[in-house]
């Protein structure tokens, strides 16, 4: 099958300037024009932009504690009614199909699940399994587990630590790895109420940055592409910019992401002391080459926080809206917590609100600023249509900024920042970047050689109805979405990493769980053929 | 062997598929009663999307004031292997059923190595239904007093926990009150059989107020594993746990409106489509609905229209069930693998044999 869509602007930055050019289509591939050969299918899409498949670094969209906000609010959710107003996710599809579905409408085909606890990870592959059209991904949880607390303490070998790793990273299926509030899940079940990067965890006394080290370095040396996720200590409280700030110079040379930045923009000047410290964490970003970061956006309206940061989840309960809220002690990585909760247009809603548009306009490379609302912490991704606006207007932000918090909005920088994202920019920042970051070279191009993830706007004055109804989306060549809608379902795959694993730590892994749990390790691992799709997972290289 | 049926006679599967799938297609509520691995649930949910349908599971009605709980409250949890693991004071709450017991016990025989190391220490609060055998085998300090229900009980504790006046008073309430000041992670142990909705509540309240000082949580081990599995299931592919129906396209949860026994009962169902490959139970008698039986049985179901036997995961085929072992899903490779198809593969067949022909998402 060639098809071949005649006319576009093409954006895509890997392979040289916007232009208008065809995109042809193979077998499931992006192709050259070839010569002498007729396309079986064309589309006319002048007047379209076309860009690759976008990617979604950062997106709580399956597993465990997802699952557990859908249980937690059955009344309000309402994914799959006609979108009443004001409550939770009402604009979000909360099912595994509305999300691929959703997803795919807005030009997004490939999604990261970046909280994977290990311990559950056939339950969250069963989810994504479940999700269509999309390709999707997770990461990994470690950090506040028993084993690796445990080898830190006794000061075991870095190479003991890249087996153990590894073996995580092989028999969940991961991507990559991911810690989150580095040891502070292990405090907490010892009483410990606030945890910071110098503070160590009873009982092992190591402390969060050595945790965030180590990882960061097995991370590297085993060659997993995407450079150690961050979720740093002290999330969401005033003053927690400064957590940011040393985390970053934690970074020593070594490539770290930090996650939604935005959560730790604050400082604690003003009258309500919480203000925006954003100017000072781009700046830090724009120094220091080793760090990414994605944004974690806040948008206005009823949510559900969803993190395995349990410790600030539960500190959060107060805040809930509606009061009702789960709290998991789980085993090593997983657990978290879930709180409902409304961001509101009052002072604290702009402050966060501002401090993420800082954070993206401010800081300068789009090669290191990924395009996050930590769905659906900040905002559910549904929101993006209107982020993209945002970003790209700034007579957008102005109308937006008139609506709420003046003395919020007059401690930030934001009414002073005129720049505008440009199309080229929103391409690296949701295409080439993700994908680079990520290791997937196949993809977040528009190149020969590239799987045919492709999405086809129409050029108009409205960008937020401009990317929220992609006029075509092809995944692996199908053509997927027309006109904003999904015309055909298919399957995407697992995207993992698999390094080979060490036999002595797969006895290892035997033996302690045993020893630990009582039971083998057949409980906790799982054969491919459980997912019951054909070939659900694709495999990633390592970097050699 | 036989594995299919038109009523009590024989047939070929293909015959049976065909039969069952001009009922359903005929039918204007079917309602699916559910028992079965995870797979089996993703595949039923999917066929009852397709019909607008509605369901259940068999059992409903536990399962629906475990999911009341999670969805009117919330709370605070811990997994089995964390409170295997790290908890030296365990608090039974009520019956615990006896599914559980052998994990319990294997908790009885070990000793936290995180935590509250050394020996466990372990209570039970009880109503009026009296000190378990559960209990007395592993020798819990018994926390009830005479008259008092469980609810009653737990808000008594809670009470004097928290230094409040109680019109009554529990036996071995200091004694608790010792253990929990030595306890660093004391874990409460519940199921939806344990009481009814209010108790449930009332026992998330205790802990709560536990935890503003101090640290505590709760082992929720479902009255049925593989029910709470199949509210898993239920809850990543329509958003909602089991009692949903499908009457407009769009999946709506309602715990009273889509019990599908109720349904039944009040006529508003005109075909039940029974799934039991597990406990290879047949559907209850006296309804008067058109009845398709899928079960790991070796004969008809007495008064089922069609009967499909199908294999059990685990057992017959591989298959995914959610275990209180690991309080997550795990893979079953199966014991015994013979050629009795997947509730999967039939429920799959059926779509297949329905007008449009269109298959199944899972």
């Amino acid at each position: 099958m060639l098809i071949r869509l005649v006319g576009g602007d093409v954006i895509d930055p890997i392979n040289g300037d916007t232009s208008q050019r065809d995109v042809w289509i193979k077998d499931g591939l992006l192709v050259d024009p070839p010569s002498g050969e007729g396309a079986n299918e064309t589309h006319d899409v002048s007047g379209c932009i076309v860009m690759a498949g976008a990617i979604d670094i950062h997106s709580h969209i399956g597993g465990g504690n997802v699952n557990t906000a859908r249980l937690l609010l059955p009344e309000q959710h309402a994914a799959h009614l006609p979108r009443p107003a004001n409550t939770p996710l009402s604009n979000a599809g909360w099912s595994t199909f509305q999300t691929g579905c959703l997803y795919a409408q807005m030009g997004f085909t490939t999604v990261v699940e970046p909280a994977m606890a290990p311990y559950t990870a056939l339950h969250t592959h069963l989810e994504l399994a479940d999700i269509p059209i999309i390709d999707k991904a997770a990461l990994a949880i470690l950090g506040n587990d028993d084993f690796t607390l445990s080898l830190l303490r006794n000061g075991k070998s870095s190479a003991m630590l890249d087996d153990y790793v590894a073996w995580v990273v092989g028999s969940t299926r991961a991507l990559g790895v991911k810690v989150i509030n580095a040891g502070a899940a292990a405090a907490f079940k010892e009483n410990v109420r606030s945890f910071s990067l110098d503070d160590t965890v009873p009982e092992y006394g190591v402390s969060s940055r050595k945790i965030v080290k180590s990882l960061q370095a097995s991370v590297t040396r085993l060659g997993i592409p995407h450079p150690l996720h961050v979720h740093a200590n002290n999330l969401g409280i005033a003053g927690s910019a400064d957590t940011a700030a040393e985390t970053i110079a934690a970074t020593e040379g070594v490539p770290l992401h930090l996650a939604h930045l935005q959560f730790y923009g604050y400082g604690t000047e003003g009258k309500r002391k919480f203000s925006s410290e954003a100017a000072r964490l781009a700046e830090l970003v724009n120094a220091n080459p080793d760090v990414s970061i994605d944004i974690g956006q806040v948008m206005f309206g009823q949510t559900v926080t969803i993190s395995s940061d349990v410790m600030r989840q539960f500190s959060a309960i107060g805040n809930a809206s509606p009061k009702k809220t789960v709290i998991m002690d789980g085993d090593g990585n997983g657990g978290g917590g879930i709180v409902p909760y409304r961001y509101k247009q009052d002072y604290y809603g702009s402050l966060q609100w501002a401090v993420g548009l800082e954070l993206f306009l401010l800081i300068n490379d789009p090669w290191r600023v990924y395009f996050t609302t930590d769905h659906p912490n900040g905002a559910p991704f549904t929101a993006y249509p209107e982020l993209f606006e945002l970003l790209m207007s700034s007579d957008a932000r102005d109308a937006k900024s008139t609506e709420l918090n003046a003395t919020a909005l007059g401690l930030t920088t934001l009414g002073s920042v005129r720049r505008e994202y440009t199309l080229e920019e929103i391409a690296i920042m949701t295409r080439a970047a993700p994908a680079r970051l990520l290791g997937l070279k196949d993809r977040g191009h528009l190149g020969a050689g590239a799987i045919a993830d492709v999405a086809v706007y129409r050029k108009g004055r409205d960008i937020a109805k401009m990317f929220r109804e992609a006029a075509l989306v092809f995944k692996n060549g199908d053509l997927v979405v027309k006109n904003g809608k999904v015309t055909h379902y298919r399957w995407g795959k697992a995207l993992r990493l698999n390094p080979p694993p060490d036999k002595a730590m797969i006895k290892r892994m035997k033996d302690y769980h045993e020893e630990r749990y009582g039971l083998s390790l057949d409980w906790f691992t799982f054969p491919e053929s459980a997912i019951q799709r054909p070939e659900p997972f694709a495999e990633v290289s390592c970097n050699s | 062997m036989s594995v299919a049926w038109i009523g009590s006679q024989p047939v070929s599967l293909m015959d049976a598929i065909r039969n069952a799938a001009k009922l359903l297609a005929s039918s204007r509520c079917p309602v699916f009663t559910l028992d079965t691995d995870v797979h089996g649930t993703r595949s039923a949910i999917a066929l009852a999307e397709r019909l607008r349908g509605a369901y259940d599971h068999r059992m409903g009605e536990v399962l629906a004031r475990e999911i009341a709980l999670y969805s009117n409250s919330g709370g605070m949890f811990t997994t089995p292997g964390e409170a295997r693991r790290r908890s030296g004071l365990i608090v039974l709450v009520g019956e615990i059923p006896a599914a559980h017991h052998d994990l319990l016990q294997a908790w009885a025989a070990s000793q936290p190595d995180l935590g509250d190391r050394g020996k466990r220490t372990w209570f039970h609060i009880h109503g009026e239904a009296g000190v378990t055998k559960l209990a007395r085998q592993l020798k819990a300090v018994a926390l009830g007093a005479e008259d008092l229900s469980l609810s009653g009980a737990l808000a008594v504790l809670r009470a004097e926990l928290q230094g409040r006046q109680a019109g009554v008073s529990l036996a071995n309430t200091a004694q608790l009150r010792k253990a929990l000041a030595r306890s660093r992670f004391p874990v409460f142990v519940f199921s939806g059989d344990s009481g009814d909705a209010p108790s449930l509540a009332m026992l998330q309240g205790l802990v709560a107020d536990l935890n503003k000082t101090g640290r505590a949580s709760s082992v929720f081990l479902p009255a049925d594993d593989d029910a709470w599995g199949a509210a898993l299931t239920s809850l990543w592919m329509t958003g909602f746990p089991p009692r949903t129906g499908f009457s407009n396209s769009l999946p709506s949860y309602d715990p009273v409106r889509w019990d599908v026994q109720r349904m039944i009962r009040d006529k508003e169902a005109d075909l039940h489509v029974w799934v039991s490959a597990r406990g290879c139970e047949t559907p209850p008698k006296g309804g008067k609905v058109t009845v398709i039986c899928l079960s790991c049985t070796e004969a008809p179901a007495a008064g089922a229209a069609v009967t499909i036997a199908v294999g059990k995961a685990g057992v017959d085929h591989d298959g995914v069930a959610y275990s209180s072992r690991v309080g997550t899903f795990h893979a079953i490779a199966a014991t015994a693998p013979s050629l009795l198809p997947s509730v999967c593969s039939i429920v799959q067949q059926l779509a297949g044999a329905l007008p449009g022909r269109k298959a199944l998402p899972c």
